[in-house]
């Protein structure tokens, strides 16, 4: 028996809406047959709302079936009397690391799940021991969860969960919070308890590299299984992906269009490896088509400059911490600036300087040649121009329209009613949210709206720089081209100097001019985006990374001495250069 | 943003691994102490038990030192109080309707004396007893009240994950504050019910996300086989040892002792 089958599976809740006092049924799960073996690595693809994580809930007990069947562990999920069986073997992990984490000492809280199925204390002791050292936490073992990394935290997590000796851990987006090197760590734990514990693995991602991991992928789409198969057969099927509003790894992709070009090209690809060989197979003759590397950046008048700024957190006390160290930068009018840099690396604490949200302990900050602290037109307007979208927007949205909220900062600013009608129709205009829903509750939308009307809540504000924190973290891919596409126009179309802090790589390269790098509070480089990728070795250092293409890149040209660049980003662009050469 | 006030400090020492229920019952035994002490001999003892403690307990004086300045205001005020309305033994001092005695003085001295013991006393307890270990003495210091309906687990329970979720909570409102102000907020100027309206865009999404994280945090509570404590252990079972019964007897000489003396006094 499988340990956990599905047949015709469903799911419904009731949502309630608060105006029309109506009831509507909403069915999540529409008729799911899956079947999952022991010791299986699945990996369970589908963009928000298609009912992923509602599968998962059912599989832990968290929800019970509406209909249909699940058996898990060959225990009827449905009955309530199996419940605490089956919760006992199936562990959840959550996305978000600090709603799960219940105590306040990392031993603690790892000790909880042992402690509610009522082992022995010596037993407790014993497991909590053996599950901080399978995800290499011992040494934090009395440290506060609160001064841990995310991707720390979520190994934390994995050990509150492997303590209880489960046979299936349920994975819910769990690197989707997470930077570089926090999500390496947590995927390198997973990997490693599936294939020497024989640890049932599901886990549930936005990306795809991740999934590639897996033994099998199930594809799910409006409460239904669209597509199942192993990592090569799935991605393979590009078009069908991209139909469901997914994606595939890059160079899944690259082989992909390589393939329609040059049919005998394999076009199921999944790592850098696998392409090399490939490569090294296929033979090349011809001289690569590429175009000529462009090292010189382009130089655009200066309108926000940072001097000698340095912020220490906690001064004089036995926390005190430097958060940033003798920052200085200048950013150009109209550029496009990329910021990446480990958690920690002091990237949201300089960013709070550009508009005087902390105060530095040493240096200055000046817009347009003058002193922000000392601008005679005060603070509000230098928020007004430098506008800053944090990290999650949406959470902090408080209105009870849709209208009224993007209204708020404009309102602040103190502009005419007119003004401030007109700058919210075209703020929610430019990131796509219609009339229709102006005097909608905020609270009712999508995650990816939702974010959407805080980003346009700044916009309305009419910035000439915006500052966005990890605007696209914890989206589907859907969401994510959608608000990169956003930020891409409201530079290119209004003109407006963006400076964007992100984990994706992939998403800088493509679209940024200039890469500024962050490492333990200092610059570590400040370049365009080909020199800055240039070195993936000194960005793997600072537990960054380069961009897949470039890397893939890089290693054709150092392994087999092909005269290609590695400054391409675009998957389109790579498998132009590649099929120039390729033998026919 | 202070967090010291009544923080773990992380240090091995005696009295850090007494039991945690000894240490609050040998804080409350203290504070019966120091509310009994008289005269010199019984000031003294009690500032020499203190004295001792904090030695043996190995957190920085200057710490300790800390937790006072947030009741320094409390402390003046008494003081002063008790100098302007005492009005027994020699005048030392007077201008207009002011009358500083040595009574007065003295009253004052001692009050201040017995204020910086006491919050000195009870701010060790929460330095050099983890959160946990704390609401775990409590739950089980109350679990004899259990059988007439206190729910000492649940109490515990939420205790401690309060004590989990005001640092993240903190840092959650300073988010949001600063997202408000890039966003033209001003939360300093203008009256008060301007100031009241202003803090509208705060709470809400303070709120809203305090309602989220319980939801989430219930969900992974239950996904990991929490119910209540039906058959619930501990990983550290709270024993008493032989160093509780100690630290316990001596507490509770030197109250007797104190008492003595106020009674002989």
């Amino acid at each position: 028996m499988n340990f956990v089958e599905s047949r015709n599976l469903q799911f419904e809740y009731i949502k309630y809406d608060d105006e029309t006092d109506e009831k509507t049924a909403v069915k999540a799960l529409k008729g799911v047959d899956i079947n999952i073996a022991k010791g299986e690595f699945v990996a369970v693809l589908g963009r928000n709302g298609s009912g992923k994580s509602t599968f998962a809930k059912l599989i832990n007990g968290l929800n019970i079936p509406t209909d249909g069947i699940l058996y898990v562990r060959g225990l009827d999920a449905s009955k309530e009397e199996n419940i605490w069986d089956i919760r006992q073997n199936v562990g959840m992990v959550f996305q978000n690391p600090d709603n799960q984490i219940i105590a306040t000492i990392v031993e603690e809280d790892v000790a909880f799940g042992p402690e509610n199925l009522g082992m022995k204390p010596s037993e407790i002791v014993k497991n909590v021991d053996m599950a901080l050292k399978a995800v290499s936490m011992e040494e934090f073992r009395n440290a506060a969860p609160a001064y841990l990394s995310g991707g720390q935290k979520q190994r934390v997590a994995i050990a509150g969960i492997l303590a209880m000796k489960p046979e299936c851990i349920i994975l819910d987006e769990p690197t989707a919070m997470l930077d570089p090197l926090g999500r390496r760590d947590v995927m390198e734990t997973v990997t490693m308890l599936n294939k020497e514990e024989g640890i049932t693995i599901i886990l549930i991602t936005h990306y795809m590299e991740e999934a590639a991991l897996a033994d099998r992928i199930i594809v799910m789409d409006n409460g239904r299984v669209a597509m199942e198969g192993t990592p090569r057969e799935i991605f393979s099927r590009v078009e069908e992906m991209k139909a469901l509003h997914l994606d595939v790894p890059q160079i899944t992709e690259l082989s992909h269009i390589i393939n329609k070009s040059v049919n005998s090209f394999p076009s199921d690809i999944l790592n850098i490896e696998e392409f090399t060989d490939a490569f090294k197979y296929y033979g090349w003759n011809k001289a690569f088509h590429h175009k000529k590397e462009n090292a010189s950046p382009k130089y655009n008048k200066p309108i926000l400059e940072v001097k000698g700024l340095t912020h220490i957190y906690g001064k004089e006390t036995a926390f005190e911490k430097v958060a940033i160290r003798d920052i200085d930068l200048t950013v150009g009018q109209g550029d496009f600036i990329g910021l990446i840099g480990h958690t920690g690396s002091g990237k949201s604490t300089l960013i709070q300087h550009f508009n005087a949200l902390v105060r530095a302990d040493e240096g200055e900050v000046y817009f347009k040649g003058k002193n922000i602290l000392e601008d005679k037109a005060g603070l509000k307007y230098i928020r007004q121009k430098i506008g800053l979208v944090f990290q999650y927007p949406e959470y902090q949205i408080f209105e009870t329209t849709i209208y009224d909220e993007v209204a708020y900062g404009p309102k602040n600013c103190g502009l005419s009613a007119d003004e401030v009608d007109t700058r919210v129709k075209e703020a929610l205009a430019f990131v796509g949210i219609g009339e229709d829903l102006y005097k909608k509750s905020p609270f009712d939308l999508s995650g990816g709206q939702k974010r959407r009307v805080a980003i346009a809540g700044v916009l309305a504000m009419k910035p000439e720089i915006l500052v966005l924190d990890e605007p696209m973290a914890g989206l589907d891919p859907y969401g994510r081209d959608e608000i990169l596409g956003n930020i891409k126009r409201m530079h290119d179309d209004l003109g407006i100097t963006v400076i964007l802090v992100s984990h994706s790589m992939e998403d800088i390269a493509a679209i940024a001019d200039k890469i500024l790098v962050m490492n333990k509070g200092s610059i570590a480089m400040y370049d365009t985006v080909d020199n800055v990728f240039r070195e993936p070795e000194r960005l793997t250092a600072m537990g960054l990374n380069a961009p897949q293409l470039t890397l893939l890149f890089k290693r054709l040209k150092d392994e087999l001495g092909l005269d290609i660049p590695v400054n391409v980003y675009d998957v389109e662009e790579a498998a132009k250069i590649l099929i120039s050469a390729l033998k026919e | 943003m202070n967090i010291t006030l009544g923080q773990y400090y992380p240090v091995d020492s005696i009295i850090h691994r007494l039991d945690a229920r000894a240490k609050i019952l040998a804080t409350i035994i203290y504070i019966t102490a120091v509310f009994c002490a008289k005269g010199v001999i019984g000031y003294g003892l009690c500032i020499g038990f203190l004295a001792l403690v904090i030695v043996l307990c190995k957190v920085p004086f200057k710490l300790m030192l800390r937790s006072l300045k947030s009741i320094i205001f409390i402390i003046i005020f008494t003081v002063a109080l008790n100098m302007l309305f005492i009005r027994t033994g020699r005048e030392v001092f007077s201008l207009g309707f002011i009358r500083i005695t040595t009574g007065g003085i003295l009253t004052a001295v001692k009050l201040c004396i017995r204020l910086i013991i006491l919050i000195m006393g009870s701010s060790i307890l929460t330095l050099v007893t983890t959160p946990i270990a704390l609401t775990e003495g409590i739950e089980r210091l109350l679990r004899p009240f259990k059988k007439i309906g206190v729910p000492s687990h649940e109490i515990a329970m939420m205790m401690s994950i309060a004590l989990r979720f005001i640092p993240t909570l903190i840092e959650e409102l300073d988010k949001i504050k600063k997202a408000q102000m890039a966003r033209g907020a001003d939360f300093d100027t203008g009256g008060l019910v301007k100031k009241a309206k202003a803090m509208i865009p705060l709470l809400v999404p303070l709120f809203v996300s305090a309602f989220r994280r319980a939801d989430e945090l219930a969900m992974a509570m239950e996904a990991r086989c929490y119910r209540g404590d039906i058959n619930r252990t501990k990983m550290r079972e709270l024993v008493y040892g032989r160093g509780d019964f100690y630290a316990l007897g001596i507490v509770t000489a030197l109250t007797i002792c104190v008492i003595a003396l106020r009674i002989i006094l």
